[in-house]
């Protein structure tokens, strides 16, 4: 089993060699939208988009930059020696996230297997909602229901504001009357739980007085943690349908594979 | 007859569908004489350009205030702020505060132990003894 991070190497060499159809490299229309005045009068003549500063419809949505083909850089794998306006603009789609940050999907070396009676039950659990799910994180569960605010006992690195994680390790999925039960763990790819990172908040300051006998000093230790906050998107099951078009196998039960249980 | 006023119906999950970064201003004061401000002053201007251009959402305002130290204020979608004195600190000192105003959500802060809060009925109901299989002990 590789880890991701090995994988992560591989996978950005496999996307240079074959470039997808949403390039990575900053497109010319998407570089104007931050850049100054005089600037975009300049351009005004060659470009016929227009450039408001907070277009109505998401950059994502606007079919140009699936329909237009941008201008990649020559000679330079990515954006590494952009100009100065590329290294401050935040992300706003996938589009403008050089290669070697992009996610990579996550590879599996076996197809998914679902046995018999999870299979015959899964309508069941995927058409009651609403659902919840008990991911994992750092080994600790957390049970979510899509709209949940969570805040997690730690600060995540590596995250800002607005990023969208995904919890892939769950022991439970499951409806009012039914429960998908992992062993010990439900593979990843029979749910989707979206969580999105609304920022960072912090405890009040704690002070914790030290003291040590026959002594008058007092030594006060002050600590205040920080925290990452986040908002639960959505948490679905997949129904059998989309499982099968995934190329799930069904297989035959035994003793330790994942069963979903009715309520009594 | 007293006044009833509308109950509302939904309440903003901010996050769900669109998120909404929940700081809206950042004031930064400075004082052009004082020595605790030298430090802001470098911040205002080098960084704080890049910052702003980064962050369109965010107003940003820029006052003097003589002859006291200088101060960071967030404002935040909620009605509440925040201010961080920041005096004698190095500009990237003044930027992690600043990072910290940007991305704190503006409520008060609290101390609590559960990490997930819901406004969500339970998924599975109130158990009830009155339901249900009978169970041989």
């Amino acid at each position: 089993m590789f880890s991701r991070s090995i994988l992560r190497g591989f996978a950005s060499e496999l996307r240079f060699a074959a470039p997808s159809s949403i390039s990575a490299a900053p497109l010319p229309q998407r570089a104007c939208l931050h850049q100054t005045a005089w600037l975009r009068t300049t351009q005004q003549q060659s470009q016929s988009q227009p450039h408001s500063p907070n277009p109505e419809t998401p950059l994502g949505a606007t079919p140009r930059a699936q329909d237009t083909q941008p201008e990649t850089q020559q000679g330079s794998k990515a954006p590494s020696t952009p100009t100065s306006t590329f290294n401050t603009i935040t992300p706003q789609t996938r589009a403008d996230v050089p290669i070697q940050k992009q996610p990579v999907a996550p590879t599996f070396d076996s197809p998914l297997e679902v046995t018999k009676s999870v299979m015959s039950n899964l309508p069941h659990l995927a058409g009651q909602s609403p659902h919840y799910v008990v991911a994992e994180l750092h080994s600790r569960p957390y049970l979510l229901t899509a709209g949940d605010h969570v805040r997690l006992p730690f600060l995540m690195p590596k995250v800002k504001p607005g990023d969208i994680l995904r919890f892939n390790r769950a022991s439970a999925v499951g409806s009012r009357d039914f429960t998908l039960k992992g062993a010990p763990h439900v593979d990843e790819r029979l749910f989707e739980c979206r969580v999105r990172v609304t920022g960072t908040e912090a405890e009040p300051l704690r002070i914790k007085e030290k003291t040590k006998r026959r002594q008058r000093h007092t030594k006060t230790a002050k600590s205040k943690h920080r925290y990452t906050i986040m908002r639960v998107m959505d948490v679905r099951v997949k129904t059998p349908e989309e499982l099968l078009e995934e190329g799930a196998v069904v297989v035959e039960d035994a003793e330790d594979t994942p069963k979903i249980e009715a309520r009594s | 007859m007293p006044v009833k006023g509308l109950k509302t119906i939904t309440s903003a999950r901010n996050g769900v569908g669109a998120f909404i970064l929940q700081c809206k201003r950042l004031d930064f004061h400075y004082c052009n004489f004082g020595g605790s401000s030298r430090g802001m002053l470098n911040f205002l201007t080098k960084d704080l350009a890049a910052f702003a251009r980064e962050h369109p959402q965010i107003e940003i305002r820029v006052s003097p205030r003589p002859a006291k130290h200088p101060v960071i204020k967030g404002h935040y979608i909620n009605g509440l702020e925040k201010a961080i004195c920041v005096r004698n600190l190095e500009p990237s000192e003044i930027m992690k505060k600043t990072m910290i105003l940007k991305e704190a959500s503006g409520e008060k802060l609290k101390r609590t132990k559960k990490p997930v809060t819901s406004l969500n009925e339970s998924v599975r109901g109130i158990w009830s003894p009155y339901h249900g299989d009978l169970r041989s002990v």
